[in-house]
């Protein structure tokens, strides 16, 4: 994992903070990318991205399959780094830092941006043991500690009712929702700032989609959540924020409503109204 | 405005942290090197095989020189050793094993995947199977107390009868008359005795069929429905389909799976040790007795002693070597396929 | 289309079909004689001294002191081939994507695997027995040690494959997930992948244990065989294979006998071995989804 990075020394922050030059009202940038360049081989997979992520509100990035959404998440807690051959150049700035920095630690950006991705992934182990994996890699917690965290946790992802009765069964009996969910409990026990949900809702039936869309609602009080999605008027229910890509660019950025409403580009609103894609 | 809210954490809590990091890479980094070390053994284990018999070997290349592969001399008594004998054996009956293996397991082969009606498929496959999970030495008891004596009574017989100059029923068969050449592939010394080149072929040829089929049986299923069904779309029989669309289509891959049967068949010690006679007389005759590199070394070494032990360790080196070739290609072949299958 | 051309087509495909169907009644006639035969001529000789009396007694005795010994070598065996295996296996699946030297292990695995076994049994006895018996001055020459040595190198390439096989199986996300919450490589392979792998593992060293409990010509000059009980993994030891073998060639029928009442204990351990590999292998496939 060497120079993953080529403008890593100066610090990207102080004259504008406002990567994107979008508008966020009163809400502080949490994270912000900044000529992100992202490379698949030759493949020149993400051109020029620079957008902002506020500070507990839900930010959804939309665009046809192959436009690069779901890559750029991944660039956003750099797990992307665990194969060879992709490289990301340009600078993400969280809390003032760049995360791209390869100085940046990976237990410490990973402890701060939690990820959940497409398909359910427990672990093969029991549903307590599933949320306490990752707790136990970062903190020594005593086993009353540890309960309460995993409650906490599992109450946080909506699961603690369900599963409260069975924490030592496999997680691998669980329902697909409730998997999703178990997997969004295992993320926010690590009590992470930013939360990345990678399409968390593709691979489930219509009611799961609806709870976990509910509590992404929620978790937006106590968590940064940056979700990617391919089902728009998911992300027209869930998100405050839009970004719209395509092939690699991002073409717009805004406001929801104003995305879903009046977007300024052309190719935003051939998307938005079905058109192509 | 962010920049003044930049949450930089406690310098204590961030040299926790950077030898937590460093601890974790170190971590990672020697596990790496475990994993690779051993995986390392697979490598030395080859190396020391041939390594090892080359080294101990040595003292017979030496004395003997290129003429110990050109020699049919292999007498203890006179410390003289020529591997004539045990490679013509040892290629011999693995010859004869693919002679018979190969069309069976074809045919059945062609039967789990074309043939049998889908339900009879799992059963058959598996019965097939579990014939490559008898042990070798099993098949070397079938072999001498079973399958030998089988083949005196009613093999042997029929083939000296029509094939051999020396025939037990006293009429020298037309063929022979005509062709007298082919009877020294049919002559035998002690003709009610079962043992011989053509038994161990036989014994080692029902060792290899569940390897060679199981290979055929899994590269035939990698040839695409359609392109089956748009053959059979133009009436082809089921026939005519195997042979002008499953067999080009994974040809080179059969061929693997017929080499890696042949590397199994060239190294089998046990199967054959009983049934070949152990004998060191050169003969092109299949019914005769004779002796493989593998039962060679099985019989003798235990008394072995200086040039003799020498001389079956640079036997093992030959077989080894050449068993290694013959499965690299086998290898090579099937992973070509493989490599298809991928893209 | 001709009639005659199509009748040609068609007796040809009827042919080939009986052909196919004659070639696996073979196959299969093959499979029922040598199980029948191992059967019949080995339930003949069953009696209760097989498994109380040892060798040393022969025609009076039993194989007890082979079964000890065939026990004993394939732990050994399986002892030191499946932790060699499984990290080797791991080793190809999870860390070998950035280097040339993967895919050379991976084909040499295979090859390996099909080597001839006398020949690795001669690898042991150069580099373990003969190195012994310099160390001791001939005090320990043969050992149990030896005879599971050259097993394990038997049973390596068995376990190495299917543990590569099996973690490649498993889904890439389920290391996405365990990486994205910070926890470094090793603990995500051995507390996750080899985990969720785990019964496809247990397969593959079960399988091994089952290839290596027929094993015989390695065994010849590692472990040589011993006609009385032992324990000691230094002494000369017994292998039921090995017994097979020696009573095999002998000339007393009654031996003959012993030696197929082995052979039917060895087949009948080696065939449930191979079955409950099967099993657990079913199982791994039903839980996985």
């Amino acid at each position: 994992m060497t120079n993953m990075n080529e403008v890593a020394s100066q610090p990207g922050f102080g004259t504008s903070p406002h990567a994107s030059g979008v508008d966020l009202g009163q809400v502080a940038p949490k994270m912000f990318a900044r000529d992100v360049n992202f490379h698949y081989n030759d493949f020149h997979a993400l051109k020029n991205i620079s957008m902002d992520v506020p500070e507990k509100k839900v930010t959804a990035i939309i665009g046809p399959s192959g436009c690069g959404k779901s890559t750029l998440l991944r660039i956003f807690n750099r797990i992307y780094a665990i194969y060879p051959g992709l490289r990301a150049s340009g600078e993400i700035i969280l809390d003032g830092e760049n995360i791209l920095d390869p100085k940046y630690s990976l237990n410490r950006l990973r402890s701060k941006v939690g990820m959940v991705f497409q398909k359910p992934v427990p672990f093969p182990m029991t549903i307590f043991e599933n949320v306490a994996y990752g707790i136990r890699h970062h903190e020594k917690l005593s086993r009353a500690d540890m309960e309460n965290r995993v409650e906490q946790a599992l109450r946080g992802a909506a699961l603690w009712d369900e599963v409260k009765d069975k924490l030592k069964n496999s997680a691998l009996g669980l329902s697909g929702g409730q998997q999703q969910r178990l997997c969004i409990a295992r993320g926010i026990a690590l009590k992470p700032e930013v939360l990345l949900l990678d399409e968390p809702t593709s691979a489930l039936d219509p009611i799961a989609t609806s709870r976990i869309e509910q509590l992404v609602e929620e978790l937006k009080k106590d968590f940064t959540i940056v979700i990617v999605t391919h089902n728009m008027q998911q992300a027209a229910r869930v998100s405050d924020m839009t970004a719209f890509m395509y092939m690699g660019e991002l073409i717009e950025f805004d406001r929801t409503e104003k995305i879903f409403t009046k977007p300024d580009k052309k190719q935003t609103e051939d998307y938005i109204t079905g058109r192509f894609g | 405005m962010h920049a003044t809210v930049s949450t930089a954490m406690p310098s204590a809590e961030r040299a926790a942290e950077a030898a937590r990091n460093a601890k974790d890479s170190r971590d990672d980094r020697l596990f790496g090197w475990v994993l690779k070390g051993c995986a390392l053994i697979v490598l030395l284990s080859l190396v020391g095989a041939a390594g090892s018999t080359l080294w101990l070997g040595m003292d017979a290349f030496h004395t003997f020189g290129f003429g110990f592969l050109t020699s049919a001399a292999w007498d203890p008594s006179n410390d003289q050793y020529g591997a004539l004998v045990p490679i013509m054996g040892t290629v011999g009956t693995a010859f004869i094993a693919l002679l018979f293996a190969v069309p069976v397991s074809f045919g059945i082969a062609l039967f789990l995947t074309e043939i049998a009606p889908q339900w009879l498929r799992g059963p058959v496959s598996s019965a097939i199977e579990l014939l490559a999970g008898i042990p070798s030495i099993i098949y070397g008891m079938w072999g001498l107390f079973i399958f030998a004596p089988f083949v005196a009574e009613h093999i042997k017989p029929w083939l000296m009868n029509n094939f051999s100059a020396d025939p037990p029923d006293g009429q020298v068969s037309w063929l022979v008359q005509h062709v007298p050449s082919i009877a020294k592939f049919f002559s035998s010394e002690y003709p009610f005795f079962g043992a011989g080149v053509l038994t161990a072929g036989l014994v080692l040829a029902v060792m290899i069929i569940p390897f060679i089929s199981s290979v055929m049986r899994e590269v035939f299923q990698t040839v695409p429905t359609r392109l089956k069904e748009s053959a059979y779309a133009l009436g082809s029989s089921t026939w005519e389909v195997v042979w002008d669309i499953v067999v080009p289509y994974t040809r080179t891959a059969v061929i693997g799976g017929v080499f890696l049967g042949l590397g199994r068949a060239l190294g089998e010690t046990m199967a054959v040790a009983f049934v070949l006679g152990n004998t060191f007389k050169l003969t092109p005759s299949i019914l005769e007795t004779g002796s493989s590199i593998a039962s060679t070394i099985a019989n003798q070494f235990g008394e072995a002693q200086g040039l003799q032990r020498s001389a079956l360790m640079a036997l093992a080196f030959l077989l080894f070597v050449v068993t290694f070739i013959v499965l690299l290609i086998a290898r090579l072949m099937l992973r070509r396929l493989a490599n298809r299958e991928g893209k | 289309m001709s009639a005659s051309l199509y009748t040609i087509r068609r007796i040809k495909n009827v042919v080939a079909m009986a052909l196919s169907v004659f070639a696996t009644a073979i196959g299969l006639l093959f499979l029922a004689w040598i199980l029948w035969e191992t059967l019949s001529q080995g339930i003949a000789g069953l009696k209760p001294q097989l498994f109380t009396k040892i060798t040393a007694y022969r025609e009076e005795g039993g194989l007890a002191n082979a079964m000890v010994g065939s026990l004993i070598l394939n732990i050994i065996g399986i002892l030191i081939a499946t932790p060699i295996g499984v990290a080797a296996g791991t080793w190809l699946a999870e860390y070998s994507s950035r280097s040339k030297l993967g895919p050379t292990i991976r084909f040499l695995n295979d090859i390996l695997l099909s080597a001839p076994s006398i020949v690795l049994g001669l690898f042991v006895y150069t580099v373990i027995v003969l190195p012994s018996k310099w160390l001791t001055n001939g005090d320990v020459t043969f050992s149990g040690i030896a005879g599971g040595i050259a097993l394990a190198l038997i049973a390596l390439p068995v376990i190495v494959r299917t543990t590569d096989e099996m973690l490649r199986l498993v889904p890439g996300t389920l290391r996405e997930a365990a990486l994205s919450l910070g926890v470094p490589q090793w603990k995500l392979t051995m507390q996750i992948l080899v985990r969720a792998a785990r019964s496809g593992i247990v397969t593959g060293v079960l399988l091994a244990l089952a290839r290596i409990s027929g094993e015989t010509a390695p065994l010849l000059f590692t472990a040589f065989g011993n006609n009385f009980m032992t324990f000691n993994p230094i002494d000369k030891m017994p292998s039921l294979p090995q017994v097979i073998y020696e009573y095999t060639k002998d000339p007393s029928p009654d031996i003959n006998v012993l030696a197929w009442a082995g052979a039917f204990v060895l087949t009948m351990f080696v065939l449930a071995l191979s079955l409950i590999a099967r099993f657990v292998f079913s199982r791994s496939k039903v839980s996985h989804d």
